[in-house]
């Protein structure tokens, strides 16, 4: 079953791009990731999915019901942590989370205890007073406090120090091995890398491309550095080769083609050492952005 | 209910401090008194001041010289005070959301817009009630020393019901600007221009009779503190009209809200 579905979705802010004709689905259980850099679209679809704003065309579906017309029961079962999180200041974190479960059917407290001990989290800290890291902390517990269904990422790494990182990382991974579906934007590949089963790459404001992390990276590129003496360019001239740079006397480039083609060519080259591997989702990110 | 309460916690201070100010008016407005207060010189004195003047200070008609004449002019404090504090509380209510940015928290919430709308335009409602509570208890204690008789109280009571009344009229009015405003850092500044304009044509109402028409789109005119004392009752036209602008602002309100972006 699709958890997220969306059709067409456009939005305009007035004249300024936010969206244009962005479709793309998610399955119950994935983690999807959503890549782009600053500006691409990726808060504006989120805040979509929400209907903390509303579509200028196309239509958008959670759980299978209309976002515009069923929000808060959609909302119901939504965890969501902004790239920025603000919150009332003058509240202290404790009061900050029963207020937020007091809107959720359910006992949580022990929840909020587990949580906020994993994150290290004190609880006893008033809103205005917490650096920016924690005021993430109090995002991610309050985010994921009401036991929900699906989880709305929207940069969440940003603000924490790489040990909270991983703890985060591990708390998606365990949310998602009990059923959690986890919808991930980020602009850092790695993590994204690390985490998700397919990804959406957003550039733009349109989707360049929806596909399995895994066939992202194996099926068309293969990086391929050597060296050896007397290396000049001109000796790989093939079709499918491209970012061809020389450096005193290594030679890299990715190729994406025949692979018995470049292994009788490479044949033919003296090499004192080669390297053929996989590129990494940074370089292939590169690649849709040129 | 939660929203509700968060938000009566949350705007106490805005609602102590008014209450400061106002109670420190009401003593001061009352130790005046006592120089006017049975004093025939100070009658002719008043008369000598040109009646344009009084008119704008909406002495005209009201005696000074007695407890109810001056609590009819104390109204017009009384009214404005009123009515920037619901506009302040009914503009900021909703709109400190989204210049706070915690739209992204109490919106993504399951609640609908309009039930947050709802929750704190009660918030609002119950602030203003206070408001009006706290004016006729300091009034009543002011006033002790003078011991007014029964008509005192009632023209005081009629008073406060129309204070009640204008509050409400500008508490609507903010509502509608903090929930179409999509420039929210000026929904509080908007409101206080619009209860001014509707003073000043208050004002010019006064000044000549082809201009008499324009009492019906300020508040100011609907309860005027001479005719309040004279008829002790509050008008039934102007109590439709008040009735028909908090209608239609607050419905205009939650249908904007419902229907737009919030400014994240």
């Amino acid at each position: 079953m699709n958890i997220i579905e969306v059709n067409h979705l456009t939005k305009y802010y007035g004249k300024a791009r936010g969206i244009v004709d962005v479709s793309f689905s998610e399955e119950e259980g994935e983690i999807f990731g959503f890549i782009g850099p600053n500006g691409a679209g990726k808060s504006t679809t989120i805040r979509l999915l929400l209907s903390l704003i509303h579509p200028t065309s196309g239509d958008a579906r959670v759980f299978g019901k209309d976002v515009r017309k069923h929000g808060p029961e959609i909302r119901q079962s939504i965890g969501y942590l902004p790239s920025e999180v603000y919150y009332y200041e003058g509240m202290k974190v404790i009061d900050l989370l029963k207020y937020s479960a007091s809107f959720y059917e359910g006992d949580f407290k022990d929840r909020m205890k587990r949580l906020s001990d994993i994150m290290e989290l004190d609880l006893n800290r008033r809103i205005s007073d917490l650096s920016y890291g924690n005021k993430k902390k109090v995002g991610i517990v309050q985010g994921l406090l009401h036991r929900p269904e699906l989880l709305l990422l929207d940069e969440p790494t940003s603000g924490l120090d790489p040990l909270m990182q991983r703890k985060f990382f591990d708390l998606i991974r365990e949310e998602n091995a009990n059923g959690v579906t986890v919808f991930f934007s980020s602009h850092i590949l790695s993590e994204v890398q690390r985490l998700c089963n397919r990804v959406a790459i957003i550039k733009e404001g349109q989707i360049v491309e929806v596909s399995n992390i895994r066939t992202l990276q194996q099926n068309n590129y293969k990086k391929i550095s050597m060296t050896g003496e007397n290396l000049t360019p001109g000796l790989f001239d093939l079709p499918g080769i491209t970012n061809l740079q020389r450096e005193n006397g290594s030679l890299n480039f990715f190729y994406n083609g025949d692979i018995n083609l470049i292994l009788h060519k490479l044949n033919q080259v003296p090499l004192m050492d080669i390297n053929i591997e996989e590129p990494t989702l940074e370089e292939i990110f590169m690649h849709y952005y040129e | 209910m939660n929203i509700f309460f968060r938000e009566l916690k949350a705007n106490l201070k805005s609602l102590v401090i008014w209450s400061v100010i106002l109670i420190l008016l009401i003593m001061v407005g009352v130790a005046k008194f006592s120089a006017f207060a049975g004093n025939p010189e100070m009658l002719t004195m008043l008369d000598s001041i040109p009646p344009a003047l009084m008119e704008a200070l909406n002495m005209n008609a009201l005696n000074l010289t007695t407890l109810s004449g001056f609590f009819g002019v104390m109204f017009l404090y009384f009214s404005l005070m009123g009515a920037v504090a619901a506009a302040m509380w009914g503009s900021t209510i909703i709109s400190k959301e989204e210049r706070d940015k915690t739209v992204e928290f109490s919106l993504v919430l399951p609640v609908s817009r309009g039930r947050v709308v709802t929750a704190k335009a009660l918030a609002a409602l119950v602030y203003c009630l206070a408001f009006v509570g706290i004016t006729w208890v300091a009034s009543l204690v002011a006033v002790q020393p003078y011991q007014p008789d029964a008509s005192f109280f009632s023209f005081l009571r009629i008073e406060m019901a129309a204070m009640l009344l204008i509050e409400m009229i500008f508490l609507a009015v903010g509502l509608l600007l903090g929930c179409a405003m999509k420039r929210y850092k000026r929904a509080g500044s908007t409101a206080v221009a619009v209860i001014l304009a509707a003073y000043f044509l208050s004002i010019i109402t006064d000044f000549r009779q082809e201009l008499d028409f324009i009492k019906y789109f300020t508040p100011f005119k609907y309860f005027d503190a001479a005719s309040l004392l004279m008829n002790n009752q509050i008008d039934g036209l102007y109590l439709a009209i008040s009735a028909g602008v908090i209608l239609v602002c607050i419905s205009a309100a939650y249908w904007v809200y419902n229907r737009r972006d919030l400014m994240i």
